[in-house]
């Protein structure tokens, strides 16, 4: 246990040294806050959206594959220290072990748990070819924004 | 036998004064080295990715702009504290140190330095009392590290969610998923150097890697140092993998409501981290302090004692990793997030639980005096079999994709 | 005789040292079910199973204390906060946390304690911790792979069905 205290006090060393540093940045540092400081950072737009309520569920299965494969490791770790004295025995029943997990693991990839994002497709050349078309001009796909109340273009204001 | 024969000889037996001195000092001289570190770290990155960039980099605090580390944290103190409105101010305040006290405590099982020449088990002599350049060495050393990397997924999760804001929350989602996924790449890579030190204790993996041929870079084959060092790189949340903060989608991620000293921390550990990580590599797979020695040949460092010389190749190894990192950033662009996830479950988790079977296979083999190609052809056919399937599975689950089962 | 003499002041020690981090542990899980905030509740329960791990390291079962980190505080955790903030994490206190029936489970949580303890007093009685210096990770994998290989394969069992239940459950078919 002897061995575990110098661990300990070099944390607490370096919580001291983050508490005091707090310290020093509360005396040096300006205090002028305004609601634009402590509103939610959005690069100067004002929030018009919460954030996300939920996310995607695969988020969840990856934490939960990785209780298992934790598991695995914490396992594995002994046999791995003490294989020389385990031989075949032991050997045999690690790869029992490992098959079960793996077979776990390709259920999963088999069910698609650890798939993301959207659907890769390759690019179909005719859609492509009609992205290209000569209907498609500037006057058509680009949508000119600000101009309400400004009459025509060609027209006088 | 081995238990005791780990544990430091200054932590042993009674208590006197002169070893808690000693202790004492450590913990210290490995604080402030640590914080130096860092800041040298800071302006290494800057300095080489200029270089690899063609500019100059800083150039204007103190000689090469070492210094300009120091006036940018300098400069952090006087920076207004912003704690935003909407944010958990218990967790908000308590996340920087979640991320930032694991970083430092990684240092205390590392093999700093110190004789591991002729079995000698990195013994030096401080004040007439053996002891190891190294804070402490529990038995079971390395695991520590894991444990305290994933203390330090809490840090940047609770930062994320207690800002209240929607850029950081996404960032710290990202961030967790990915570091808990190469996690367990990191963990089944480590598996293969245990199999071949036989011990958890640092002192223990560095003592078995006398020689270049003994080093586990070699004598585990490649891949599970391979895949330790991409697996660490998106551990870190660096370059290519730092999702975690892409500005162009997610603002700063996990830190971007943190503002000030609070920020300084996030910024201590990450290039702490680095640091740290590095030093786990070159302990596990290039030896730690051991010096290079090929056959009967060392290469001895003229002018050095035995003990000080351990901690020059150290540092030269460390700055060697430090170095590919900084050039992983100049070079590789940065992943998606679907390349990232399959990247780290689909091939390095697959392959390093592999690996680890057949260099088992291979060992058992070895003791029990069976044909050589006779084990390693059966474990090859076993794997393969085990890709076929895996293939399959990802397969399947491509085809019921295009058929629109989404979940 | 010197050697005694260290070894009961160790033991005073590890008792001190028990003590504290128990009273921490029962502070904290009164915390995990008083406070009203989801996610506090989770970091207070956190605190708790690492004080477990503490009191691993105290018994001198280092690699135990290292594996309950890695797997409740790395992972079991992880994945309960997660549960929570991708679901419905909102910052500060929420109201109706607390079922309307709560007091019924304190006679429960009575019978349980009494249960527990009698249990445990029944099984140690006045056995004190064996003076064997630390438990080697090889010892453990001795009894992971020859007394207790069933429990350990059951183990990859429970696993299995819990992917599958975890899968059945995420999609939508």
């Amino acid at each position: 246990m002897s061995q575990y205290l110098p661990v300990v006090a070099l944390a607490i060393v370096t919580v001291l040294f983050g508490a005091l540093s707090f310290g020093a940045s509360r005396l040096l540092a300006p205090r002028r806050p305004s609601s634009a400081k402590s509103a939610p950072y959005e690069c100067g737009i004002l929030p018009s959206q919460e954030p996300p309520e939920r996310f995607p569920v695969s988020f969840y299965i990856v934490a939960m594959l990785f209780i298992m494969f934790d598991i695995e490791i914490i396992f594995v770790y002994p046999y791995a220290v003490a294989r020389s004295s385990l031989g075949l025995y032991g050997f045999v029943a690690i790869v029992v072990f490992s098959v079960l997990f793996f077979l776990t693991f390709v259920y999963e990839v088999a069910r698609g748990g650890l798939d993301w994002g959207p659907l890769q497709r390759s690019r179909n050349l005719e859609s492509a070819a009609a992205v290209v078309s000569p209907e498609r001009t500037t006057t058509t796909t680009i949508r000119r924004v600000g101009t309400e109340g400004r009459g025509e273009p060609g027209e006088a204001a | 036998m081995t238990g005791v024969l780990a544990i430091d000889p200054l932590l042993f037996g009674e208590l006197k004064w002169m070893p808690l001195v000693i202790v004492a000092l450590k913990v210290l001289v490995i604080f402030v080295v640590g914080l130096v570190g860092t800041m040298f770290m800071v302006w290494f990155e800057r300095k080489v990715i200029a270089g690899m960039q063609n500019r100059i980099g800083p150039n204007k605090a103190g000689p090469f702009g070492i210094l300009q580390t120091l006036a940018d944290g300098v400069k952090l103190f006087f920076k207004e504290d912003l704690l935003p409105d909407r944010a958990d101010r218990f967790v908000f305040r308590l996340a920087p140190f979640l991320a930032f006290v694991p970083a430092f405590l990684v240092w205390a099982v590392l093999p700093l330095g110190g004789d591991y020449r002729d079995g000698n088990r990195g013994l030096v002599e401080w004040f007439g009392h053996a002891t190891r350049v190294q804070l402490a060495d529990p038995p079971v050393g390395i695991l520590l590290v894991l444990a305290l990397s994933s203390i330090a997924v809490y840090g940047i999760m609770l930062a994320g969610w207690s800002s209240g804001s929607k850029y950081p929350l996404l960032g710290a989602v990202r961030a967790t998923a990915q570091m808990v996924s190469y996690e367990a790449a990191l963990g089944l890579s480590l598996a293969a150097v245990l199999l071949t030190s036989g011990s958890l204790s640092t002192v223990g993996i560095v003592g078995t890697q006398d020689s270049l041929s003994n080093w586990n870079v070699v004598a585990t084959g490649v891949v599970p140092f391979v895949i330790f060092v991409i697996a660490a790189t998106a551990e870190l949340n660096r370059p290519p993998f730092d999702l975690v903060e892409a500005e162009q989608e997610l603002v700063g991620g996990f830190n971007t409501e943190y503002s000030s000293l609070r920020f300084a921390l996030f910024f201590l550990a990450e290039f702490m981290n680095t640091i740290t990580m590095s030093g786990v590599i070159v302990t596990l797979f290039l030896g730690g302090p051991q010096p290079l020695a090929i056959g009967d040949w060392t290469a001895d460092i003229p002018l050095v004692g035995n003990g000080l010389e351990g901690t020059i190749w150290f540092l030269l190894k460390l700055l060697l990793f430090l170095y590919i990192y900084v050039w992983f950033r100049a070079t590789l662009p940065r992943l998606r997030y679907d390349q990232l996830m399959d990247l780290g479950w689909k091939v390095l988790i697959p392959i390093s639980l592999g690996w680890f079977l057949l260099l088992a296979a291979l060992r058992l083999g070895r003791d029990e005096d069976w044909n050589v190609w006779l084990v390693a052809g059966v474990s090859v056919a076993g794997l393969l079999v085990a890709a076929v399937v895996m293939f399959g599975a990802m397969k399947v689950s491509g085809r019921n994709r295009q058929q629109g089962a989404v979940y | 005789m010197i050697a005694q003499a260290a070894a009961d002041s160790i033991n005073v020690a590890q008792n001190v040292g028990f003590g504290i981090i128990a009273a921490g542990m029962i502070f904290a899980a009164l915390c995990v079910v008083t406070t009203s905030n989801v996610v506090h509740a989770a970091l207070w329960l956190v605190l708790v199973l690492a004080g477990v791990a503490a009191q691993y390291i105290l018994a001198a079962a280092e690699f135990v204390a290292v594996s309950q980190v890695l797997v409740y505080v790395g992972a079991v955790m992880v994945l309960f906060l997660f549960g929570i903030m991708l679901t419905r994490a909102q910052i500060g206190p929420e109201k109706g946390l607390n079922n309307r029936g709560w007091a019924a489970g304190i006679p429960v949580a009575v019978v349980l304690l009494g249960l527990l303890s009698w249990a445990i007093l029944d099984a140690f009685e006045d056995t004190t911790l064996p003076d064997r210096g630390p438990t080697t990770t090889s010892r453990i994998s001795d009894d992971v792979l020859h007394p207790y290989l069933v429990p350990f394969l059951a183990i990859s069992f429970i696993l299995l069905a819990a992917a599958i239940g975890a899968m059945v459950l995420a999609r939508k078919d």
